[in-house]
């Protein structure tokens, strides 16, 4: 009776509440049109067709491993090994191609290793209590060894391979990385709104312990989580291995802070249990054209990165401000 | 100033240390408070009771100067508060109102003294004095019948001693009035008494008291008048020696009068669980019982007799030494927890704030978090089932929230419970085990409570209740089982649930 009342009583009032969930992305995509302004006008170059393809394709980079990453900031964790883990991963294709194992297969493998590989986080986490930024850390370093180990920090060759080649061949101008982050997009974009998994995800990130009580399987969503971003990164190895045409070990170097900054841009919180895809996909942008913008303006490469450190702070820091803005408003 | 005319049948004792005059409190779309007027005298404990909502925190917050009435005066220590904004609470707080919240705020790691001081240790020559301020700690420690070394750290005490610390700390800025918001709403019977104690102590030393409770019985032991408060009134303040249980918790409620949980007695069905010789040293020994189809079992116990830690062994969160579950006649080989909710089993926690709910989620999430599969096709979850798979819990179980995906952090601690409750609802479980599933809940939401207790049962479902309010077991229960010191004791039927006889059980031997 009464509670029948109460829910009807509050779908005939206003409904604020949306536009407020979604001041987040609402002032990003606000931070996306000014830095499009800003560059335009000051950089040479930055609206021709190259470089909009250009800024697709890094953000390829960064968006694919980010998409992973995002769920797995929003279940409470992080995991800071993405830069060594692509870099390990391409190696690992090359060599796996060098000795000729079919080109598909090999990809297949490079997922599955991938997979296997950020899972060993997971399992020290879920199993072991090891908090995954350990775990993470461990692999980071442990990946980056290996590989330059291995490689003595030399590129490793793949020769001529049609399918490589194939995914870094635009198709209609677009480059196939670009599509493959976009598709990927909307998966995840999927799972975490439409299935059991990705709002199991949510409610681990918001109380672990209430999670466990209600039956959701914690440790096990938990290694999926780091074997997904294993095999995103894994994906992000095969096309940087493409890109590149050979293995490097020394390459996406740093990629970790990148993908970290631009789901924090995204408006992911750190503490867990808040976030949303497209809010990566915005950060992701953002952080994309920063780095792009600021090579086009000729700046300083090592002044860059300061640039680049005040930009995302900065962002962050609008972005709680918008956010607080709009929860005040709400209640009042 | 104290001679106006009062609805109040006790006068003021001598003079007064704080008074609201005809206050009047308006947020957008509530009438918070409505021309209240109440006088409160030093040394004298008074209660303050009412539902949630009824106005209670607005009262307290108008005490605090945290807000400033629309109409109205707040006077306290002979003087109208007069500021606005922050320098109003400073004022109240410089004139000796003090708060203590029923949140627990100490630093674990730290000792009794530290946390006195939080944020202002003493020092001299920029080096902490730790000499001075163990002396004071001591000092206020006593006031309240705290003996151990103020030195201790937090994380050694009780429940009920952390509430104390909570009090002494307040002590120490020398209050005039001090407000105690459900001091005891998280400690067992034995353990209140301490509290209760304590209040009384520092009443004696001419401090006036609040005391905001659910708990009539203690509201007994230590008020001499309750104020009771509804949909932002005052209704009346009554003598609480000669009022009658029932009278008060009408004046709470209004007209819509408690609703009595009346027990049909009935056959129960085919036994469901077994628990025998279950052991858990040092907190379960020899626990041995069952559980029929349809039956409420309730568990009776103070705090530490292991009644959280039997049902964390039956559901499989916490191993045990030895001993035989049983689940339909069949022997439960390897308890997990996921196992027993496959077997239809489910467990709502003590703490629903850290183990219960999911703040950030909506009620809709936070209710068929249970079951995804019941609201999704095709391993897709459909918005439409989500929500109609809420609205029939909520609907059910009377939960009050704005919309089924309503943050449920942002909903009253009564609303959350329900939802914690609901969820196995949705699972259809059909063994619930619920852990104090009434603590902290108002009056209007615990009868709501035991009324679904009583439909789940109706239904054929078996749930065993566990509460450390003895006075709510008749009404729930049809068997009662009394733990003491990790043993079953006795064993009450319904309808010879004698509360006295229960309580003796609890505590013989204490």
């Amino acid at each position: 009776m009464s509670n029948g009342q109460a829910i009807q009583s509050a779908a005939a009032a206003p409904r604020r509440r949306g536009f407020s969930q979604h001041m987040n992305e609402v002032s990003l995509f606000v931070a996306i049109v000014v830095l499009y302004v800003v560059f335009t006008t000051t950089a040479n170059g930055f609206m021709s067709f190259n470089n909009q393809i250009n800024i697709l394709r890094d953000a390829a980079t960064i968006g694919i491993a980010a998409w992973a990453a995002t769920l797995i900031i929003i279940s409470g964790e992080i995991d800071v090994s993405v830069g060594p883990m692509v870099a390990f991963i391409s190696v690992a294709l090359a060599y796996l191609l060098q000795w000729g194992i079919p080109t598909p297969l090999a990809f297949v493998l490079a997922i599955v290793v991938g997979a296997a590989l950020g899972s060993i986080a997971g399992i020290l986490r879920a199993y072991f209590d090891v908090p995954s930024f350990v775990g993470t850390l461990g692999l980071w370093s442990a990946l980056r060894g290996t590989a330059l180990f291995v490689t003595d920090a030399l590129p490793v060759s793949i020769g001529r391979n049609d399918i490589v080649d194939m995914l870094d061949r635009p198709v209609l101008g677009v480059p196939p990385a670009a599509i493959i982050m976009l598709l990927l997009f909307a998966v995840f974009a999927f799972v975490s709104r439409k299935t059991a998994f990705g709002r199991s995800v949510y409610a681990i990130g918001g109380n672990p312990q209430a999670a466990f009580l209600s039956g959701i399987n914690v440790s096990r969503i938990r290694v999926m989580l780091f074997a997904i971003a294993g095999a995103m990164a894994a994906v992000s190895g095969i096309l940087l291995l493409s890109r590149l045409g050979s293995g490097n070990a020394t390459a996406a170097s740093g990629l970790e802070f990148d993908v970290i900054a631009a789901v924090v841009v995204g408006g992911t919180a750190l503490s867990g249990g808040r976030g949303s895809m497209l809010g990566t996909l915005l950060g992701v942008l953002v952080i994309t054209l920063i780095g792009n913008g600021l090579v086009l303006l000729g700046i300083n490469p090592f002044f860059q990165q300061v640039v680049r450190g005040l930009i995302i702070v900065v962002a962050v820091l609008a972005n709680i401000q918008a956010i607080k803005r709009g929860a005040a408003r709400n209640k009042g | 100033m104290t001679q106006t005319a009062s609805k109040s049948r006790i006068e003021p004792a001598a003079g007064t240390i704080a008074a609201l005059e005809g206050c009047t409190k308006r947020y957008p779309g509530v009438l918070a408070l409505d021309n209240a007027t109440l006088r409160i005298a030093p040394g004298e404990v008074r209660a303050l009771l009412g539902k949630n909502g009824a106005g209670k925190s607005t009262l307290i917050r108008l005490l605090t100067g945290a807000e400033a009435p629309d109409a109205g005066t707040v006077t306290v220590d002979g003087a109208v508060l007069v500021h606005s904004g922050s320098a109003r609470a400073q004022e109240a707080f410089g004139r000796g109102v003090r708060v203590v919240y029923q949140e627990l705020s100490l630093v674990p790691g730290m000792s009794i003294a530290e946390n006195l001081f939080l944020g202002r240790w003493p020092r001299q020559a920029g080096v902490l004095d730790y000499a001075r301020m163990e002396a004071e700690a001591r000092e206020a420690m006593q006031r309240l019948g705290l003996d151990m070394p103020p030195s201790d750290l937090v994380a050694g005490l009780s429940p009920a001693e952390r509430q104390l610390v909570e009090i002494a700390r307040v002590l120490l800025g020398k209050p005039k009035l001090v407000i105690l918001d459900e001091p005891t709403s998280s400690l067992a019977a034995a353990e209140a008494e301490k509290v209760m104690a304590a209040v009384k102590r520092i009443a004696a030393e001419g401090i006036a008291v609040i005391y905001i409770s659910h708990r009539m019985n203690e509201i007994r032991q230590i008020a001499r008048s309750a104020t009771v408060m509804r949909d932002g009134r005052i209704i009346d303040t009554v003598d609480v020696a000669g009022a009658d249980t029932r009278e008060i918790v009408r004046l709470m409620l209004g007209s819509e009068a408690a609703q009595s949980a009346a027990l049909e007695t009935r056959a129960h069905g085919k036994v469901i669980l077994e628990v025998a010789d279950l052991a858990l040293a040092p907190k379960l020994s020899a626990v041995s019982f069952k559980l029929r189809e349809g039956e409420v079992l309730g568990i009776a116990g103070l705090l530490g007799a292991g009644r959280t830690e039997l049902l964390q062994a039956i559901m499989g969160v916490r191993p045990f030494d030895r001993g035989r579950i049983s689940v339909d006649g069949k022997d439960v080989r390897r308890p997990g927890y996921r196992a027993m909710l496959d077997r239809g089993f489910g467990y709502t926690p003590e703490s629903r704030k850290e183990e219960g709910i999911v703040p950030l989620l909506g009620v809709d999430e936070n209710t068929v978090v249970t079951d995804f599969s019941a609201v999704s096709s095709g391993g897709v979850l459909s918005a439409r089932r989500i929500a109609e798979a809420t609205r029939k819990v909520v609907a059910r179980l009377h939960v009050k929230t704005a919309d089924t995906d309503t943050p449920i952090g942002t909903l009253s601690g009564d609303n959350q419970q329900k939802v914690v409750i609901g969820r196995w609802v949705h699972a259809g479980s059909r063994v619930l085990l619920l852990d104090e599933p009434t603590r902290g809940v108002d009056v209007e939401a615990k009868a709501q409570i035991y009324a679904i207790i009583r439909q789940l049962a109706a239904e054929g479902r078996s749930v065993i209740f566990v509460s450390s309010e003895i006075e709510e077991l008749p009404l729930v229960c049809d068997r009662v089982l009394v733990l003491r010191e990790g043993r079953l004791m006795e064993e009450f039927t319904s309808p010879d649930i004698d509360q006295d006889a229960v309580m003796a059980a609890c505590i013989a031997g204490h």
